[in-house]
């Protein structure tokens, strides 16, 4: 099946929804495509109805939005895998929840393909149990199920503080939160960020709610190893300046470690959008104006795809992107207010960022310390050592040597870790298929006859 | 009253919340393991619960490798582990 | 610095050289533009055939000679018996064996040929019929009309092998230098001066076997080659029991199969990829993807309940006539070449000619139809060796 519209977005979360309600109620044809099971993309994952009657709609903002941008006549297929690219080099391939083909082309494509959680291993996150603080959230929110009974939350970053009180919500026991950095001391940083109230009220508020329930934060702490049989039922934390040296040890059914997010742009890099590695993230971001507009006239990339910012930014960006593609296409010009506003959120994200330890200090921080023992590729079973031994300023060749990278999870979940031991670039090349597809779903797009 | 759904996990009923995930539901049911890995042979369970990770692959009515974080419960679903427990 | 032989390029061929060589007592330096082995050497799909290989790969213009290939692939392929206890390593070498099948007519009596052929260069296949060979690998499809089981097909990983020459040639005092891209290379007399990076090296022998670049390489030194590299590329599903033991090749059609160690599934032929990208990573072509997968699922039903996982192209150090190079460039003394398809194959029968040929001894095996000359054209102006 062909899909032609004027525009084909990719990822239904708050960006994404955004720009196709906005570009669909002016009167494009628009189609919206996201790998989950519905439209709402992370942030905005829906609840099963009946948690939703039962508990209450944790973001209804969410629910509104996707009604919003079915209303304005938007084409949405959740369960779509977009996997790849024909040659052509603009039809986008993707894969129903049935396995069938799609095929789409848009005069613009908008890449709303959000971000995944930046992981880094330490002994024992192999175990069942061991989870990203999202995976936590999105049980507790979209699923009123707790993760467990008593949980410690670790990692770096502002995100394990609404987890947290998530957690609480459904009684879990959060037995701590263990911070590699030092946030919530009042020092230069943290007072410069006084001066957005908005955005350090929103933390202080978790901070208060901790503190009630008497959530330790244990700031200067990392994971030093998780143990357990079938099941995660320890973890043993360390100061971060003797990342080596165990300082306490907890009991626990689940351990919720993540160090925030990484931008997920493979397809942006499969379709030639020029891409710059930050120096302070490791991460590849995509080269974009201020509307989103890739280094590829035709390829907007919005949301956290074109660097993690927040929810806020995210629905700017995705709507600065819709005003773009209209002035384009209709002559309408962009709202001058509107470029004002996303100006300012990208400063407050900068702000808040600048009270965490960046991916960088943290890799400087967690690798030293970090045993050769320690599985680093969890799909390959791959060592640290292995990797070390194969540290040679290349992380393909690193990856080709070891297998690291070579799972199913195509190095999503070790890749920041991988790059850190090996060196040189800090994210695998994007390669077709995007995911695993199945091949059934290839033969079936090879039969359609036309394959460009 | 809560509306629930009972599907069948390695031939032994599970309820949980009607429509949640189903690893909501195997998590609510304890049920971590869900597969080995093929190198190492260590149980694994859900980590990531947004589709990257690929641990939490089970089949389900059949199919194979299905990302049970992306799938919601039916009632009468049938999923197989690869990490049947012994309860 | 002093060697007593540069190589140009720490790919497999390269590194079976330069492991032979050391070995002999020469100083050998290698450089490489990138790491080793990353190139072709690194993309290959690491099968060693014995039987003859299809001739002709999707998009390929002038069909293999497999009666003149055939007696080097024998050569080669008993060379590989050794290279694990030379290297002091497993390279997950196997003989498990393989398939070639046809599907029609036509082929199934191109296969009756290559029969012939692969008897009198000394090569033992079996010709069976359609279902003969799925009695033998009940895997076949249904539209195979025959095929010819070859006992010492086999397979060596491609990400270990180099690796394991390069370790050996190490220990041996060879000197690997990666991230040196080769800049100049000038002769004075009887020797050349090789510059790469940081580095200049003087040495009377010089070994060109820098896959797709060898051209490049050899106009450095003055001397035009024509050479036609193309990228292709592979496919791999995910991890799957493991089902099938045995390489399955297409006698006609662009068609190589196996299951690897770890139990990907790998799939390739040598499709075209989207493009030949030397200074970066060649793109992939989603119809030669599709084209590919299709085929092996013809022939290999099974593999329609997998999922693909990864696809990747690599380039091909492919000659005009499709046969391989290797041989000593007429009027430039010890300026060595060495490359063409199936170079993974020949590996350890090229790294043992080099050898030879940098030592002065007669070759292994017959190749004075195989040297450059055929490929040599005018050389250049000076403009022309400067643009380089």
């Amino acid at each position: 099946m062909i899909v032609e519209r004027d525009v084909v977005v990719v990822g239904g979360g708050p960006a994404g929804l955004t720009a196709a309600a906005r570009l669909a109620s002016a009167g494009l044809t628009v189609t919206i495509l996201d790998e989950q099971p519905e439209l709402g993309g992370q942030y905005y994952r829906r609840p099963a109805p009946e948690v939703a009657r039962r508990w209450g709609d944790h973001r209804r903002e969410g629910g509104e939005l996707i009604a919003e941008a079915r209303a304005a006549g938007v084409e949405c297929r959740p369960g779509h895998l977009v996997w790849g690219l024909a040659d052509d080099g603009r039809t986008l391939l993707a894969e129903d929840a049935a396995g069938s083909p799609v095929r789409l082309r848009g005069r613009a494509i908008v890449l709303a393909t959000g971000a995944y959680e930046r992981a880094f291993p330490f002994p024992g996150w192999q175990l069942p149990g061991v989870t990203t603080p999202g995976f936590a959230q999105h049980l507790a929110a979209s699923d009123h199920t707790p993760v467990g009974e008593r949980v410690v939350l670790a990692g770096s970053g502002p995100f394990l503080l609404p987890v947290a009180c998530s957690l609480l919500a459904l009684g879990v026991k959060v037995a701590g939160i263990a911070e590699a950095g030092t946030p919530y001391r009042l020092g230069r940083r943290a007072l410069g960020a006084l001066r957005h109230p908005a955005r350090l009220r929103e933390l202080a508020g978790y901070v208060a709610r901790l503190a009630r329930a008497r959530v330790p934060i244990w700031q200067g702490t990392v994971v030093l190893r998780a143990d357990g049989r079938d099941r995660v039922s320890a973890v043993t934390l360390a100061a971060a300046a003797r990342p080596g040296l165990a300082v306490r040890t907890v009991e626990v059914d689940a351990l919720c470690v993540g160090y925030g997010f990484r931008p997920q742009t493979d397809l942006a890099r499969m379709l030639g959008c020029e891409v710059v590695t930050d120096a302070a993230t490791g991460d590849a971001i995509p080269v974009t104006d201020a509307a989103g507009r890739s280094s590829r006239p035709d390829v907007y990339v919005v949301g956290e795809a074109a660097g993690i910012g927040g929810a806020h930014l995210a629905k700017a960006r995705g709507l600065a992107a819709a005003h773009a593609i209209l002035t384009r296409e209709t002559g309408h010009p962009t709202p001058p207010a509107e470029a004002r506003a996303l100006a300012r959120l990208g400063h407050f994200t900068a702000l808040t960022d600048a009270l965490y330890p960046s991916p960088a200090q943290l890799l400087d921080l967690l690798l030293p310390a970090l045993p050769d023992s320690t599985l680093a590729c969890r799909c390959e079973s791959v060592t640290v050592g292995e990797i070390r031994a194969e540290a040679t300023g290349d992380v393909n060749a690193a990856k080709a040597r070891t297998r690291a990278g070579m799972g199913p999870c195509q190095g999503r979940v070790c890749g920041f870790a991988v790059a850190g031991l090996a060196g040189g670039d800090t994210v695998f090349p994007a390669r077709v298929p995007v995911r695993p597809v199945r091949i059934s779903t290839l033969l079936e797009l090879a039969a359609e006859g036309e394959t460009a | 009253m809560t509306r629930t759904a009972t599907i069948i996990v390695d031939d032994r009923p599970v309820t949980a919340v009607a429509g949640v995930s189903l690893t909501a539901a195997l998590v609510g049911d304890r049920r971590w393991a869900l597969r080995r890995n093929p190198v190492d042979g260590g149980p694994r369970g859900p980590f990531c619960g947004m589709g990257v990770c690929f641990e939490c692959e089970v089949t389900v009515d059949g199919v194979p490798s299905v990302r049970a974080c992306l799938t919601r419960i039916r009632p009468g679903m049938r999923v197989d582990t690869g990490a049947p427990d012994d309860r | 610095m002093n060697a007593d032989v540069v190589i140009v390029g720490a790919g497999v061929l390269g590194a079976a050289a330069a492991w032979q060589l050391a070995r002999g007592g020469s100083r050998v330096v290698i450089f490489d533009r990138s790491a080793p082995g990353r190139e072709g050497s690194g993309t290959t799909a690491g099968n060693l055939h014995v039987q003859a290989v299809h001739t002709r790969r999707p998009g390929q213009e002038v069909p293999l000679d497999s009666a003149r290939f055939l007696p080097l692939q024998r050569a080669a392929s008993d060379r590989w018996e050794s290279v694990e206890d030379d290297l002091e390593t497993s390279v997950e070498l196997r003989r498990s064996g393989g398939f070639t099948i046809a599907e029609t007519p036509d082929q199934c009596q191109e296969l009756k040929e290559k029969h012939t052929w692969e008897a009198a260069a000394g090569i033992p296949t079996e010709v069976l019929d359609g279902d003969a060979a799925r009695a033998a690998l009940p895997l076949l499809g249904p539209t195979v009309a025959a095929a010819t089981w070859c006992e010492r097909d086999g397979y060596a990983n491609p990400l270990k092998v180099t690796p394991a020459y390069l370790a050996a040639a190490a220990r041996h005092g060879a000197e690997l230098v990666p991230y040196a891209p080769v800049r100049e290379i000038t002769r004075r007399g009887a020797t050349w001066r090789v510059t790469a990076g940081e580095h200049v090296v003087e040495t009377p022998v010089v070994i060109d076997v820098a896959g797709p670049w060898l051209g490049e390489i050899a106009a450095l030194a003055g001397i035009r080659l024509r050479m036609t590299p193309v990228a292709i590329q592979m496919h791999a599903t995910v991890r799957a029991p493991v089902t099938l033991s045995h390489l399955v090749q297409h006698i006609g059609e662009g068609l190589s199969v196996k299951q690897v160690t770890a139990g990907n599934l790998l799939i390739g032929g040598g499709w075209p990829a989207g493009s030949l990208n030397l200074a970066g990573r060649s793109a992939t072509s989603t119809r030669s993807l599709l084209g590919n997968v299709a085929l092996a699922v013809r022939v290999l039903p099974f593999i329609r309940d997998l999922r693909l996982l990864r696809a990747w192209a690599g380039p091909l150090a492919a000659t005009p006539d499709e046969m391989p190079l290797i041989g000593e460039v007429p009027g430039e003394p010890g300026f060595l070449v060495a490359g063409g398809t199936y170079a993974f194959t020949f590996a350890p029968l090229w790294g043992e000619t080099l050898r030879r040929l940098a030592e002065g001894a007669p070759p292994p095996v017959e190749i004075a139809d195989l040297g450059p000359d055929r490929l040599m054209t005018q050389p250049m102006t000076h403009e022309g060796r400067q643009r380089c």
